[in-house]
């Protein structure tokens, strides 16, 4: 199955203005849509989509309040799509959707599509440093600290759902899509590879009550850590809020910062995700603070005392 | 002893129906936050949300409120609680509640409670301000 990974996760929010705000300012490009619905765009064309909650036509809600409504696969090309199509109308209602994809639900419940991807093929810049023994990555006079440099995601790079069954439904991606076990958190959840993306990961599961099945993150990747921290900072400085980063984890080795969004879900940078082909054997480790982070920094605005010490006090 | 107040805003600054977070000890960061319930009432709770140890709730600065307004969210996982008295009524930590931290009005000005605090943070501001 030629999965390249996720092409756009839909919403259906109760504050379309709110999520249009933040999503903006994380760096995502605005596309107002002919059915009202607002797509908000990575570089490559993947992206998050926007719906009222209560729109016309979206995909029904989960049984919870997560406003997650659809995860819409991108495919290689049209024979991949027709082999997914067949391989789920074994056992299941899979339905045409306009503009060519198919949807269905997965085994635990949630709502999928696929489609041939919309990704365009990015031919960008890397991250470039200086390295003592190796090649200058940037010559001189060439600045690294720019700070008015743009800061945009690349590309969505995975999306993480909390799930009531986590047996039936990885069962479901790995046999059914040929999704791949990159590595696994032990009674957390697997970090999944699709067959046509070279990606740690571009989907983990996290083993939660039934209460709380959804969408945990979605993730983009930038372009490097520098870009991650950079684009971090505007949203610290714009008043949002950290829930967990900047740091970097060892599964995946990727950068990480997330935030917290006006769709009840966090959404995340990442960088400089390990990349993984069928001869890498998938390790095991217990979830924890020290097995997800290899080290966290936490922004403080109060870097040191100024303006000498307070009254009364000596210094 | 007395309770001792400090002052936090004018009450115009958080207008009804809307919230905004404090920072009373200076961390830094908002360690509690207000919700206009009404003309003449304020409730008030830790910025901590009972799923996650300490998990910040708002997704910016002092938007602690669901779109349609009718409850306090916590944005990290969509958790909804009613204001009146921070039960969770929806999400991760359902029936579990918000610490309450008690605030009081004043004519027109907001003041915070001092003593008597299950807020660590705001328990020691207190100790400064008396030092």
């Amino acid at each position: 199955m030629r999965i390249m990974g996720p092409d756009e996760v839909v919403f259906g929010v109760d504050d379309v203005e709110a999520s249009r705000t933040f999503l903006v300012d994380f760096g995502l490009e605005e596309q107002r849509q002919a059915d009202g619905s607002l797509r908000f765009a990575a570089l490559d064309g993947t992206a998050i989509r926007i719906h009222h909650r209560e729109a016309e036509g979206l995909p029904a809600p989960l049984p919870t309040a997560n406003s997650l409504r659809q995860t819409v696969w991108g495919v290689e090309d049209q024979a991949a799509l027709d082999a997914i199509a067949e391989e789920l109308s074994q056992d299941r209602e899979v339905r045409a959707l306009p503009g060519g994809g198919v949807g269905c639900r997965d085994d635990v419940g949630f709502e999928i599509a696929f489609q041939v991807t919309v990704r365009r093929p990015l031919d960008l810049p890397p991250e470039r440093i200086n390295s003592p023994g190796a090649a200058p990555g940037r010559g001189a006079n060439q600045i690294g600290a720019d700070e008015t440099a743009p800061a945009l995601p690349r590309t969505l790079s995975h999306v993480v759902y909390f799930t009531p069954d986590m047996e039936r439904m990885q069962r479901f991606y790995i046999d059914r899509l040929g999704f791949v076990v990159t590595d696994h958190f032990t009674n957390t959840g697997p970090f999944l590879r699709p067959q046509a993306n070279d990606d740690h990961h571009v989907l983990f599961l996290l083993q939660t009550p039934d209460y709380m099945q959804g969408l945990e993150h979605v993730a983009f990747h930038m372009q490097g850590p520098s870009e991650l921290m950079l684009a971090g900072t505007r949203m610290i400085n714009k008043g949002y809020e950290s829930f967990w980063g900047p740091g970097k984890h060892k599964f995946g080795s990727n950068w990480f910062w997330y935030f917290n969004s006006p769709m009840g879900v966090h959404v995340e940078y990442d960088a400089d995700m390990d990349k993984h082909d069928e001869r890498w054997t998938a390790r095991e480790a217990p979830s924890n603070a020290e097995t997800s982070q290899l080290f966290l920094f936490q922004s403080t605005p109060k870097w040191a005392p100024m303006g000498g010490p307070p009254p009364g006090k000596e210094s | 002893m007395a309770p001792s107040w400090q002052h936090l805003a004018r009450l115009d600054e958080v207008p009804v129906g809307e919230s905004k977070g404090f920072d009373p000890r200076g961390e830094g960061r908002d360690s509690l936050f207000v919700v206009r319930t009404g003309e003449a009432f304020v409730v008030a709770y830790r910025n901590a949300c009972p799923h996650v140890s300490g998990a910040r709730m708002a997704w910016k600065k002092d938007r602690f409120m669901s779109g349609d307004g009718r409850h306090i969210a916590c944005f990290a996982h969509g958790a909804l609680f009613r204001p009146k008295d921070g039960l969770c009524v929806s999400g991760p930590c359902q029936g579990q509640y918000l610490t309450a931290v008690e605030v009081a009005i004043r004519g027109e000005e907001l003041y915070l409670r001092l003593d008597n605090l299950c807020h660590e943070g705001v328990m020691q501001s207190r100790k400064e301000l008396e030092a």
